[in-house]
Parts: structure tokens; sequence; C-alpha cells
């Protein structure tokens, strides 16, 4: 057990150093895979409560679709099929790409999820106060709608950092490959991924406890049913 | 034409693979039902703080930590070890223990749900604490949990493909070698989609029909 540590100081600079600019790739092919989210997700969310019937059958297909299909196979479509329609993406863009399609799937309900548990009335009471469709959603909706919804998104976002270790697999240079290169040089696989496995619970972890509070915060001084 | 006649050819072997999937999905949904169940019922009734403790450290580690690098520790970790799973059982262990965070936090979840009266109830009329969790407890909150644990299915059956990683010859795993073989890129990925959905959708209906007979049956 003391001969399996005694093997971290004698990598520790080198394995550290380049598993931090993995986990920088990481970082911000994550955060861009939940811009590109939530922005085809409120695309998504605003569809389904269109009043077109076809809008919203379109996005209630397209959400159905992105869920029923792993990740994996997606990032490898887009990363090896797309090229024989004349667009070459890089493992970066289609994982983000990939990334943002599947996250946008559940980045909608939760959004619809959001704006439906509030009371029909609110709005109608924005309306009846003068207030344009706009304003009434920008100044009374959607304060109170963002409050339900941000633990779920955190969680969303710590499912496409974790998820975002699946574009090792398309040769991104992100934390995970990084992990695989260092374990494939070193033969010291257990050191490896155990580190590996602590830099992401070091992001994650945070951002996961920050989700159960603001759970806990926003749902105190709401009255449920359950009281 | 020549499109379809390479597409029947591929079918067999990407069906093949979609039933191992489906074997290892299964495989890892009753170990991670079990995992779950008994570290959701730890959770919820036992009082000593070291229990917690350790159940929670296991949770939030299997939670935090992406399937792949689970995979990987287990596979390759493990070999370095000298513990040398074949790769099959390693993805099946490393997706039941992520499986056991999930369902923990999800059954536990439904037991919480309950009352407090239910248990004492059952103990007021003489019950024992195993009667209590099987006949009173644990029919409610299964129930409770039913759509998390419809929801964890439904991802455990997508998950099955991260074992392709480790070269556990399932639907992915062949798929990504048919490509290099035949070059039919397109048509295998399209085909491989097609047949999670086809494994997929059908669960997720099913789930929610059940759903629906048990809430009308209440």
């Amino acid at each position: 057990m003391i001969g399996f540590f005694q093997q971290y100081p004698e990598y520790w600079s080198d394995w550290v150093a380049r598993l931090l600019l993995g986990a920088r790739v990481s970082a911000e092919l994550s955060l861009t895979g939940f811009a590109l989210a939530a922005l085809l997700g409120a695309l998504l969310a605003w569809a389904m409560k269109s009043p077109s019937a076809l809008l919203k059958r379109l996005a209630v297909f397209f959400i159905q679709g992105m869920r029923a299909v792993p990740l994996l196979a997606l990032l490898l479509a887009l990363y090896f099929t797309l090229p024989s329609f004349g667009l070459t993406l890089s493992g970066y863009w289609a994982g983000a790409i990939g990334l943002g399609l599947q996250g946008s799937a559940y980045v909608a309900e939760i959004l619809r999820g959001g704006l439906d548990s509030l009371h029909r009335g609110q709005r109608e009471a924005a309306i009846a106060t003068g207030l344009t469709p706009l304003q009434a959603f920008t100044a009374v909706i959607f304060p109170q709608a963002i409050r339900g919804m941000l633990p779920p998104l955190l969680n969303a976002y710590v499912s496409i950092l974790k998820d975002s270790s699946l574009c090792a697999l398309i040769a991104t240079d992100e934390l995970m490959l990084a992990a695989r290169a260092i374990a494939s040089e070193s033969f010291l696989p257990m050191h490896i991924f155990l580190l590996v496995g602590l830099f992401y619970f070091v992001i994650a972890f945070p951002l996961s406890l920050l989700s159960r509070a603001l759970e806990v915060r926003f749902s105190r001084g709401r009255k449920t049913i359950r009281g | 034409m020549a499109n379809l006649e390479a597409f029947l050819g591929l079918l067999p072997l990407l069906l093949k693979g979609a039933v191992s999937a489906l074997e290892i999905a299964l495989c890892t949904l009753a170990l991670a039902s079990v995992g779950g169940l008994v570290l959701a019922v730890l959770l919820t009734f036992s009082r000593s703080r070291l229990v917690h403790g350790a159940i929670a450290c296991f949770i939030e580690w299997m939670r935090n930590v992406p399937a792949l690098a689970h995979l990987f520790l287990i596979y390759f970790g493990l070999s370095y070890l000298g513990i040398n799973l074949p790769a099959w059982l390693a993805a099946i262990v490393g997706l039941s223990l992520v499986g056991s965070a999930v369902l923990a936090d999800t059954f536990r979840a439904g037991l919480q749900s309950l009352h407090v009266g239910q248990h004492e109830a059952g103990q007021a009329i003489g019950l024992n604490r195993m009667q209590i969790l099987r006949y009173i407890l644990l029919p409610q909150a299964l129930r409770v949990a039913l759509p998390a644990y419809a929801n964890y299915v439904t991802q455990l059956i997508k998950d099955t493909s991260i074992a392709s990683a480790i070269a556990v010859p399932e639907i992915m795993f062949l798929a990504r070698n048919l490509v290099t073989s035949t070059f039919q890129t397109s048509l295998i990925y399209l085909a491989v989609m097609c047949i999670y959905a086809a494994m997929i959708l059908p669960i997720g209906a099913g789930f929610i029909r059940l759903e629906r007979h048990l809430g009308a049956a209440r």
C-alpha cells in the first residue's frame, strides 16, 4: 500500500502538469457544450410552448431521438461521417457539438418543467397590469422560474463535464486522453486513473453540492403540498 | 440499392452486438438494483455514522467521476494489481458500481418520501423490521422511485456503449470494427443509432405504461 503511493512523488510534477492542460481543455469543452445545449435547449423549450403543432412535434421528436441515442454513437457519427459530406470537424468541435446536441434535450426538459411549475395566473396577472408578453416573461415569469431551474441545470452541466470524457475516444486532447497517454507510457494505470478520477471529482463534486444547497434554499419558504 | 444490400449484410453482426449490449445492461441492472436497495435501506435505517459516511463517500465518488474513468480503473488499474478481469466482467462491475450509487439515491428518496407513521403502524401490528420493509415500505417506495428508475434503465442501455472503450464486443465496438473494415461509415453509424433507439424507446414507453397502471391501481 505504501509502495503504491511512493510512486506518486517521483512523477508528480510531470503528471499534474499534463493533466492540468487536459483539465483545461475539458473545462472549455464542457462549457462550450453546455452553452450550445443551453441555446438549443431554450429554442426547443420555446418550440414546445409555441402554438404551432408542427413545431411542437418536431421539438418532441428531436428530444426523444436525442435521449434514445448514446452520446458515443453521436460523437463517432459527427466525427467520422460528416467528412464524407464535405464537413470535417476537429475532435474538439465534434465533441462540443455532440455534447450540445444531447445536452439540449435535457436542458429543454428542465426549462419546460421550470416554466410549467408556475401558475398560469402569473402571466395573466402580468399582462393584466399592462406588461407586454416579453416584459411579462423577463420581469415576472423568468425570475421565478429560474429558481427551480438552476439546480437541475447545474446537474446537467456536471453530466456534460463527465460525458466530455468520451471525447477522448474521438481523439480530443482533453483530460481523459491525457490520462490514457500517461498510463500507456508509464505502465502505472491504477495511479493515473485514480488521479484523473480525482481531477473530475474536484470539479464536479463542489458543483453537485452547490446544486443541492440551491435546491434546499429555493424550496424553503415555498409552500408545497408536502409542506 | 447497393447500399441496401451492404446494410443487410452488416445487420446480423450489429444485432448480435445489440444482444450483447442488452445482456450487459441486464446483468448490471440486477446487480445495481440489489446494491442500490441495500445502500438505500442502510442509509434510511442505520444510525451508525461510520456507515453513513462510508456510503456517502462511495456515492459521491461514483457519481462525480465519469463512468469511463471507472471502467479504465477497473480494467487497466486492477490488472496492474494482478487482478485480470475479462473486459465484459470489468464493464459489468464498473457499471454496477456506478448504478448502485445512482439507484441508492433514487431508492432512498423513495423511502424517505413515506410518512413515518407507515413504519410505526407496522410496528404496532407486530411486524418485525424485515416484514415492515418488505410488505409496507418497499412497495410504496418503489412506486415513488419508478420514474427515476426508468430513467436509469434507459441511461444504462446507452452507457453500455462505453464498454466498447475497453474492447467489450458489444454493438458499438463491433460497429467501429465494421467501419474500419468496410468504410460504410455513415450507414453503419446510422444503423447503430436506429438499433439503440429501437431498444430504448419501447422500454421507455413500457415504463410509462407501468407508471400509469400502478397510478391507476392506487
